[in-house]
C-alpha cells in the first residue's frame, strides 16, 4: 500500500468523526499558536529594546556612580560622580570626542496658567553630541551660558507642544521649581526611549541646575546624575573605557572597589538580550507545555481509536494488511491530526503576532525559522504520540480482534 | 484435480504444562479443487481453530499445513498477511464492513493491499458486487443495507482478489432463513463456477447445501466425509449432550 493511498484512507476516517478530530486537534492547536505568539512577542520585545540602545549609537559609554555591586543590589548609591569628572576625561582621555554629564530631577513647570511635572535635565553642550539629539529651533546652550549658570532652557518637542501649544516658545519665559528661564530652543522629536519619553523634557546648563534647582550634595564637587561620553569611533571603546576606569580610580582614589560603573551599548544590549531572552524562553517553555499536553491528548484519543477499532483492524488484518500497514495507517493518522493542527495554530499564532505588533510598539514579528519548528515539532509530536497506540493495533491478533464485540 | 488444503499431523496446544490445551490434535484433512465443504462439529470441538489454520490466521503448534501447495505452516506473519490477501477470501458471521466506506469501497480494501491499480480496481469490485446482485448498491453506505447484502458485500469483497480458497465462518449466523437462503445461492453459484469454498457452520440446513460434511470432535477430524443423514443424528446427539 503506496504512502497517498494512506493519507485517503487516514483522512476518510477521521473526517468520519469530525468532533472528536477536531478536539483532538485543539490541543496542538493551542500549543502552536501559543509558542508562536509568545516567541514573536518575545522577540519583539527583544528587538525593540535593541533598536532603542542601538539608537544611542555605537560608541556611547555610559559612566554611572556606584559599583557594579551597588547599582545591581539598589542600595543606596554615592554622590562620587562630578562636573570635574566630567571634565578631566574630556581633557585627558585622548580617545574621546565628546563628554556629556547629565544632572537630572523631576520639578514643577509653569508657564502663565499651565503647570505639569517635567523632567528637568541638566547637561552641557557636548550633550547634543553625544547623545545625537539636534535643535529644530532656536539653540541649544553653549559653553558660556554653562559657565555663568545662564537661566536659558531648550525644550523638548512634547513639552514645547504642552506648555506653548501652537505659539513658538522662543523668548518666552517659563519657571523651574519657581527659578525663571528664558526659552532659547526647541529640541527635535527623538521618541521614546525605554518607555520614557524623551521629548518631554526642559534641558537647561548643568551649572544652573545644579546651582539653583537641585543644590549640589556631593562632598567631591558638582555632583551629576550620569556622564554620558562619546568614543573615537568603535575601534577605540574599549580603550576609553579603560582609560577611563583608570583615571576616575586616580580621581577618587580608589583602592578596592570602584565607585563607578562603566557601561557601554553592547553591555546594555548583553543585559537587555539576557533580560528578554530568559522572558522569551519561559514564555516559550510554558507554551511548550501545552503542545505536550496536546500531544498526549493525540495519544490518548489514538488509543481510544484503536480500542474502538479492534475489528476493523482485525478484518483488514484478515484481508491482508500486514503489520507494517496497520502501523503506517495509525501514525498517519496521528501525524495528520498533528500537523494540521500545527498549521492552525501557527495560523493563529502569526494572526495574534501580527495583531499584537498592530497595536502596540513591539514589533513583535514571527521568524519563518519559528514556523518550520513549530509545524516540525507538531508532526514530531504525531510522530512521538502515536507510535505506541500505532504499534497496539499492528500487534492485535486479528482472531481475537474479529472475535471482540 | 488440484489439492488445495492439505493439513498433515496438525496440532494447536495453548498454554503449557497441567494447563495444556490440545485444541488440534494430529488434524488430517485435504480439500482438492472446486470442493464445497462444510466443516461441523460441538463448539470445543476445535473447527474453528482449525478454520483459523486454514485461513493463515494462526499457525499450528506442530504439523504441516499445504496452501495451493506451498508450505504455510511456519512462515513468517507478513508473509501470511500477503498470502491471506491472494490466495484467501474471508467471510465472516458479522461481516465486517467499515461503516465509513461504501460497498464499492469496501470491496476495494484487498485490492488496495495488493496494490492494484485504482482503475482496475473499480472495474473489479463492480464486476464482484454485480456477480452477488447488488449491481445497483454500489455506493450505498452498510447501514444503507440489509443485513442479506452486508454480506453479499462481505463475499464480493472475498472473491474480488480471486483467491484459491473462500473461506466463511458461520456465514448466515447473522441472518434470517430467507437471506440465509439467497446467500447460500451465492456459495452455491461460486462454488458452481470452481471457486472451492469451505465454511463453518453449525446449522444443519446449511452443511446440508455443501457437497462434503466434515465432522470434528476433540481436536480431532472425527469424519471426513459425513453423509447428510449422519450429520443429522450426530448434530441431534450433540444438542442432546
Amino acid at each position: 500500500m503506496n504512502i497517498v493511498e494512506s493519507v485517503n484512507m487516514a483522512v476518510k476516517t477521521l473526517t468520519a468523526n469530525k468532533l472528536r478530530s477536531t478536539l483532538t486537534m485543539l490541543g496542538i492547536i493551542i500549543g502552536n499558536a501559543s509558542v508562536i505568539a509568545m516567541v514573536g512577542v518575545g522577540q519583539g520585545a527583544q528587538r525593540y529594546a535593541s533598536e532603542q540602545f542601538e539608537s544611542l549609537g555605537p560608541n556611547v559609554l555610559f559612566i554611572i556612580p556606584g559599583s557594579e555591586e551597588a547599582n545591581r543590589s539598589t542600595i543606596d548609591i554615592p554622590r562620587s560622580l562630578t562636573l570635574e569628572d566630567a571634565e578631566a576625561i574630556e581633557t585627558q582621555v585622548p580617545t574621546v570626542t565628546a563628554v556629556a554629564p547629565q544632572l537630572q530631577s523631576q520639578q514643577p513647570v509653569t508657564t502663565g496658567s499651565k503647570r505639569s511635572s517635567i523632567l528637568i535635565l541638566g547637561t552641557t553642550p557636548a550633550f547634543t553630541e553625544v547623545r545625537d539629539f539636534d535643535v529644530e529651533r532656536g539653540r541649544f546652550f553653549t559653553e558660556l551660558d554653562v559657565q555663568r549658570s545662564n537661566r536659558v532652557a531648550a525644550l523638548g518637542s512634547d513639552t514645547a507642544r504642552k506648555l506653548f501649544g501652537d505659539t513658538n516658545p522662543i523668548g518666552q519665559q517659563i519657571r523651574v521649581k519657581n527659578v525663571s528661564f528664558e526659552v532659547i530652543g526647541v529640541m527635535e522629536a527623538k521618541g521614546a526611549f525605554l518607555g520614557n519619553n524623551q521629548d518631554d523634557t526642559v534641558f537647561i546648563p548643568l551649572t544652573t541646575m545644579s546651582s539653583r534647582i537641585t543644590g549640589n550634595q556631593s562632598p567631591y564637587g558638582t555632583e551629576v546624575t550620569f556622564i554620558s561620553v562619546s568614543a573615537k569611533d568603535e575601534q577605540t571603546i574599549n580603550a576609553a573605557q579603560f582609560q577611563i576606569a583608570n583615571l576616575l580610580r586616580l580621581r577618587h582614589k580608589v583602592t578596592n572597589e570602584d565607585d563607578f560603573t562603566i557601561r557601554n551599548q553592547k553591555d546594555a544590549l548583553e543585559i537587555v538580550g539576557n533580560v528578554t531572552g530568559a522572558l522569551t524562553l519561559m514564555l516559550a517553555a510554558i507554551a511548550g507545555i501545552s503542545l505536550f499536553v496536546g500531544g498526549i491528548g493525540i495519544m490518548n484519543i489514538m488509543l481510544v481509536s484503536v480500542r474502538e477499532r479492534t475489528q476493523e483492524i482485525g478484518l483488514r488484518k484478515a484481508i491482508g494488511a500486514s503489520q507494517q500497514d496497520i502501523l503506517t495507517q495509525f501514525m498517519i493518522e496521528a501525524i495528520i491530526l498533528a500537523a494540521i493542527g500545527g498549521v492552525v495554530g501557527t495560523a493563529i499564532g502569526v494572526g495574534g503576532v501580527t495583531l499584537i505588533s498592530a497595536v502596540t510598539p513591539l514589533k513583535a514579528g514571527v521568524s519563518p525559522m519559528a514556523i518550520v519548528l513549530a509545524v516540525g515539532v507538531s508532526g514530531g509530536i504525531g510522530l512521538f504520540f502515536g507510535v505506541f497506540p500505532a504499534r497496539q493495533a499492528a500487534k492485535l491478533d486479528p482472531i481475537v480482534a474479529l472475535r471482540s464485540a | 484435480m488440484q489439492t488445495i488444503i492439505r493439513l498433515e499431523h496438525i496440532e494447536k496446544t495453548y498454554g503449557e504444562g497441567d494447563t495444556i490445551v490440545h485444541a488440534l490434535q494430529d488434524v488430517n484433512l485435504t480439500v482438492e479443487s472446486g470442493e464445497y465443504c462444510a466443516i461441523m462439529g460441538p463448539s470445543g470441538s476445535g473447527k474453528s481453530t482449525a478454520m483459523n489454520v486454514i485461513g493463515c490466521l494462526d499457525r499450528p503448534t506442530s504439523g504441516s499445513y499445504y496452501l495451493d501447495g506451498l508450505d504455510v505452516s511456519q512462515i513468517a506473519d507478513a508473509e501470511l498477511a500477503h498470502i491471506r490477501n491472494r490466495k484467501l477470501g474471508f467471510v465472516f458471521q458479522q461481516f465486517h464492513l467499515l461503516p465509513q466506506l461504501t460497498a464499492m469501497e469496501n470491496v476495494m480494501l484487498p485490492m488496495v493491499y495488493a496494490g492494484v491499480s485504482t482503475s482496475e480496481r473499480k472495474e473489479r469490485a463492480a464486476e464482484a458486487l454485480t456477480r452477488v446482485g447488488l449491481a445497483n448498491r454500489l455506493n450505498n453506505k452498510p447501514t444503507q443495507l440489509s443485513g442479506g447484502q452486508q454480506q453479499r458485500v462481505a463475499i464480493a469483497r472475498a472473491i474480488v482478489n480471486r483467491p484459491v480458497l473462500l473461506l466463511a465462518d458461520e456465514p448466515t449466523g447473522a441472518l434470517d432463513s430467507h437471506t440465509t437462503q439467497e446467500v447460500l445461492n451465492i456459495f452455491g453459484e461460486l462454488n458452481a463456477s470452481g471457486i472451492t469454498v469451505v465454511m463453518v457452520t453449525h446449522e444443519p440446513e446449511v452443511a446440508r447445501q455443501t457437497r462434503r460434511i466434515v465432522w470434528f470432535r476433540d481436536g480431532q477430524v472425527m469424519y471426513d466425509r459425513l453423509t447428510p443423514a449422519d450429520m443429522s443424528q450426530l448434530v441431534m446427539a450433540s444438542s442432546v449432550n
